[in-house]
């Protein structure tokens, strides 16, 4: 597809719009993947009789490789009778160094919990109502 | 293709997979908010008026009131996928819950770091992550340099340093 990766910041701006495009339509699928980078990296990939003796050499890398994330959702189809429009899917890539990973993560996980903002919320009715009981047994048993 | 009933084994057995195969597996996590189908609502309409015919049960004062759920409910969905194609391994984890999020994609960082081919994490998660690449002796040599200073740092800083604290 020839798509360039994103930068990180760049990435996590998309990813929100991403997020709020369904939120705002209603209804929606938003993937998310992570994989190594194996392909074009700046690491040379190791000799070929060093792949022939070691077959598992891919399970430890002279150096930490970076990871590639992904990010896209479904293409619309026009269809009658709803305001489905045809709209092609978005696609978003970014790739992560290993140094920063960890920083990369803690900000991933921000953006999902806001992303994914439609998912059930904690219950906490139904949690004060089973204390209550619980407290209850309690006094019974004493 | 087995759905785990837990995160954690999720987790578990995701990591091994990337263990043994770091170069090919991926994982995707699929995020859907999806309107029922006009079958659906049919179905859950129907279910809704078998509950209602059927008599209350009086017996059970202790089983909590019938929840009468809307027939054009959207479900929304957290599906964990990792995936294998070079010996077609799928591990699934399913969720509703938003409160797992946070988790789940901490679960994530912690497979990407396998990934990576980066030293694992200590298990401890609530540990901040600048903590860990912190070179450990300097930080000793801190502590032990002033209690006034550490105090401090303790008091203004993150459980992690606490926790060190208390060890030595």
């Amino acid at each position: 597809m020839g798509r360039d990766h994103l930068s990180n910041e760049e990435f996590f701006t998309q990813l929100a719009n991403l997020f709020e495009y369904t939120r705002t339509k209603g209804h929606g699928t938003v993937y998310l993947t992570q994989k190594r980078m194996t392909f074009n990296t700046s690491s040379t990939p190791p000799p070929a009789s060093k792949v022939a003796d070691d077959p598992l050499w891919d399970t430890h890398p002279a150096e930490p490789l970076p990871v590639l994330i992904r990010a896209y959702n479904n293409k619309s189809k026009k269809k009658e009778g709803t305001d489905r429009e045809d709209i092609d899917k978005t696609q978003l890539s970014t790739i992560v160094k290993p140094d920063d990973l960890d920083g990369f993560y803690a900000r991933y996980a921000e953006a999902c919990k806001a992303g994914m903002s439609r998912l059930k919320k904690r219950d906490k009715k139904k949690a004060k109502k089973t204390k209550k009981r619980k407290k209850g047994e309690i006094k019974i048993g004493v | 293709m087995p759905y785990f009933p837990t995160s954690q084994e999720w987790y578990e057995q995701s990591s091994l997979l990337l263990k043994a195969r770091p170069a090919s597996t991926r994982i995707t996590s699929k995020y859907s908010v999806s309107k029922p189908a006009a079958s659906k609502i049919k179905k859950r309409q129907k279910y809704e008026e078998k509950k209602a015919s059927r008599p209350v049960n009086t017996t059970r004062p202790s089983s909590p009131p019938p929840q009468s759920q809307d027939a054009e409910e959207i479900t929304v969905t957290f599906t964990l996928k990792t995936y294998d194609p070079a010996s077609g391994t799928c591990l699934q984890y399913e969720t509703n819950k938003g409160a797992e999020v946070g988790r789940l994609i901490g679960n994530l960082g912690r497979l990407g770091r396998h990934m990576a081919a980066l030293p694992e994490t200590t298990e401890d998660l609530s540990m901040p992550a600048e903590g860990v690449s912190m070179p450990r002796p300097d930080e000793n040599a801190h502590v032990k340099m002033g209690t006034t200073s550490s105090d401090n740092k303790a008091a203004a800083g993150t459980g992690g340093k606490k926790k060190k604290k208390g060890k030595k």
